[in-house]
């Protein structure tokens, strides 16, 4: 059969290097240029992407140095400690417990929570969507009773309730009971734009070609509807931080001896310290929201990049 | 025998209701339908919008579930997934899709594109599959740095070859071309069509070729089934067809094809208005009681009609007395 192929074309094997090279010259760059091309030409979200990494890391190591049983005991002679001096650079709280070391070890605490719940909520709603969306009939049904099944408990009730019931429970435990309430909202994003994508002719084209199912769902359709999924990982990102905060500041959260940004922020229940002693929570607080505005500001630019029709930067 | 042989096929959408989604009713957009394609020719299959042709093509290639009805591929009913399989059976039917912009993935570049076939039926060593798809590139008229691009870097006729090269990467026996041209200008209308024929020749392919338009099957095809409403309503050659017409869902499909000639535009117009008055008045004579086709009926060895054996004669002498 190939030499039938011979026939009907000047090519031979003799040419296939030159003519590649040719090719590869004139290839469209690939993702990864693109996305740091984008970066390069939006300056906010490059000082954005390097306060989110560079915070991230300086979190994680910073932790590591921190004896947090330590930390947490109280110390009667530092009480309310005035910010900015030399052994507590941002001030102490009521216990004496020095709030610049319990913010980094509480944003590590929170931020990895966010980042657990946001890796494993989202894989898992990606799949069921991708998955729904694409079986269509049987399958999708199935599972679409599931998700209104799931939609249908209050959520923030069954958390509350599960980590009352549960006796002894860490980051990792909190993260699993929240990634079991929150993959619902990316499954349904995502089945909706699934099952659209489904509809189209290349994934018919695909199957005449005799690709399997499998690499179909993720081979073919998952990168073209990467763009949503990229902005709506970014976007549960920013989500998540807040989950963990929110129940922590409301007590069931995790537990007060382990600090968190939502255990800080809870400071600001009392009366006295949102006047008075403003560095017990301020900057908990400060943290969150420059933290969530990064993230959404470099989702912006990772959707611009995956969306090559929008790019800005990259020379085409 | 024939390469595929279609027997009474149904494709039965249903339509589900309710919380438990039971069928309340369905759309039957094929309604059995029977015709045979011979190896290396070119047969049409035309009607107009929603008539069921797509859906045809696709039970043709496999990618629609078939509610009943069989086609046969070397003797073996290839509407079940099995025995797709067990043939490999898109290595030798494909299909050219007809919005070629959706039919390439736009995340892949050209080079996937056109040698997903391959890798999955054929298992070249790498260089011997680059050098497939520069022939294909080649074939199909277009330059190798094609290779790294992606769809949108190619215009609408450009990318409708891509979509022949992948069709034709396997060499395969038939390709189903489902309206590969409607979606392009004239003039790129006539150059795909050009080389689709150039490639049928030299490749000895089939092409179950459809259309809505009967001016453009007109220059592909020698057989040509008409389609209306899911059913056949007249099958035969092109002469058959196009001089010797007898149902009036064919006669207003021909008028309907644009006259070029200016001259003849008043005559052409007459003969339009003619027909579509024989349509309005005489549709219970065309049609049974519950408003669809008869079963076809053999007039000659080639030409067959969907209509009652009496009339179908009584029209078939008519046409011959105008003929004579
Ligand atoms: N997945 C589906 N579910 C329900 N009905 C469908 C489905 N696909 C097609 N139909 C219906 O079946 C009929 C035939 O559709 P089909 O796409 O085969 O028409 P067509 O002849 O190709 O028309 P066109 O020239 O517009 O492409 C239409 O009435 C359409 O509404
Ligand atoms: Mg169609």
């Amino acid at each position: 059969m190939a030499e039938n192929f011979e026939q009907h074309s000047d090519i031979s094997a003799a040419d296939l290097a030159r003519l590649s090279q040719e090719a590869q010259a004139e290839a469209t760059p690939s993702t990864a240029k693109i996305i740091w091309s984008e970066f390069k030409a939006d300056r906010p979200a490059m000082a954005a992407l390097f306060i989110i990494v560079g915070f991230i890391v300086f979190v994680m190591v910073g932790a590591l140095f921190i004896n947090t049983p330590k930390m947490m005991e109280t110390n009667i002679m530092a009480y309310f400690n005035q910010p900015f001096t030399p052994e507590f650079w941002l001030g102490a709280d009521s216990g004496g417990r020095s709030v610049a070391k319990q913010l980094i070890v509480g944003s590590r605490n929170s931020i990895g929570i966010a980042i657990g719940l946001t890796i494993i909520s989202s894989t898992f709603g990606i799949c069921w969507g991708l998955i729904s969306g694409y079986f269509n009939g049987y399958i999708d049904w199935g599972m679409q009773r599931v998700y209104d099944f799931m939609m249908m408990l209050p959520m923030t009730m069954m958390i509350i309730v599960l980590v009352t019931i549960i006796p002894h429970y860490n980051s990792v435990t909190l993260t699993f009971i929240f990634s079991i309430f929150y993959w619902e909202g990316t499954s349904r994003l995502i089945r909706s734009r699934t099952l659209a994508e489904a509809e189209k002719d290349y994934v018919a084209a695909s199957r005449t070609s005799g690709t399997s199912h499998w690499k179909i769902i993720f081979r073919e359709i998952m990168p073209n509807i990467s763009s949503l999924i990229i902005v709506d990982c970014t976007l549960s990102f920013a989500e998540n931080i807040g989950v963990e905060t929110g129940l922590s500041y409301l007590g069931f959260g995790l537990p007060s001896q382990t600090p968190s940004l939502g255990t800080m922020i809870s400071n600001a229940n009392d009366p006295n310290n949102i006047t008075q002693y403003w560095w017990t929570w301020l900057p908990a607080a400060l943290e969150i929201i420059i933290l969530c505005l990064a993230i959404s500001y470099v989702g912006q630019v990772l959707r611009r990049a995956a969306d090559a029709s929008q790019r800005q930067g990259a020379a085409d | 025998m024939s390469l595929i042989e279609i027997k009474d096929l149904k494709v039965h959408y249903p339509i589900r209701t309710g919380f438990w989604n039971r069928i309340t009713d369905s759309v039957r957009a094929v309604d059995g339908i029977t015709f045979n394609i011979e190896a290396g020719e070119t047969y049409g299959l035309v009607g107009e919008s929603g008539s069921g042709k797509s859906t045809t093509g696709k039970s043709v290639v496999g990618l629609e579930k078939v509610t009943s009805g069989s086609i046969l591929y070397k003797g073996q009913d290839i509407t079940k997934a099995e025995n797709r399989r067990k043939l490999d059976y898109n290595r030798d039917v494909q299909m050219i899709f007809q919005d070629s912009l959706s039919s390439l993935n736009p995340r892949k570049r050209i080079e996937d594109i056109i040698a997903e076939p391959l890798r999955n039926f054929e298992h070249l060593s790498k260089d011997d599959e680059k050098l497939r798809v520069l022939q294909l590139l080649d074939i199909v008229g277009l330059d190798a740095d094609a290779l790294y691009k992606y769809p949108h870097q190619f215009s609408g006729g450009q990318r409708q070859r891509i979509g022949v090269a992948r069709a034709v990467a396997t060499n395969p026996k038939l390709i189903i071309a489902d309206e590969p041209v409607s979606a392009l200008d004239l003039s790129v209308q006539a150059q795909v069509l050009n080389f689709m024929k150039k490639i049928q020749r030299e490749f000895g392919i089939s092409y179950l070729f459809i259309s809505h338009d009967l001016g453009v099957v007109r220059h592909m095809c020698n057989n040509i089934a008409i389609m209306n409403r899911g059913r056949l309503v007249e099958i035969g050659t092109r002469d058959d067809i196009y001089n010797h017409p007898l149902h009036i869902y064919t006669k207003r499909l021909l008028a309907a094809i644009p006259e070029t000639n200016v001259n003849q535009r008043e005559a052409h117009r007459a003969s339009r208005l003619a027909v579509e008055k024989v349509y309005q008045e005489q549709q219970s004579k065309y049609y049974d009681d519950d408003g669809e086709a008869y079963p076809l009926v053999q007039i000659s060895k080639t030409h067959a009609v969907a209509l009652p054996q009496a009339l179908a004669q009584q029209l078939a002498t008519q046409e011959g007395e105008v003929q004579a």
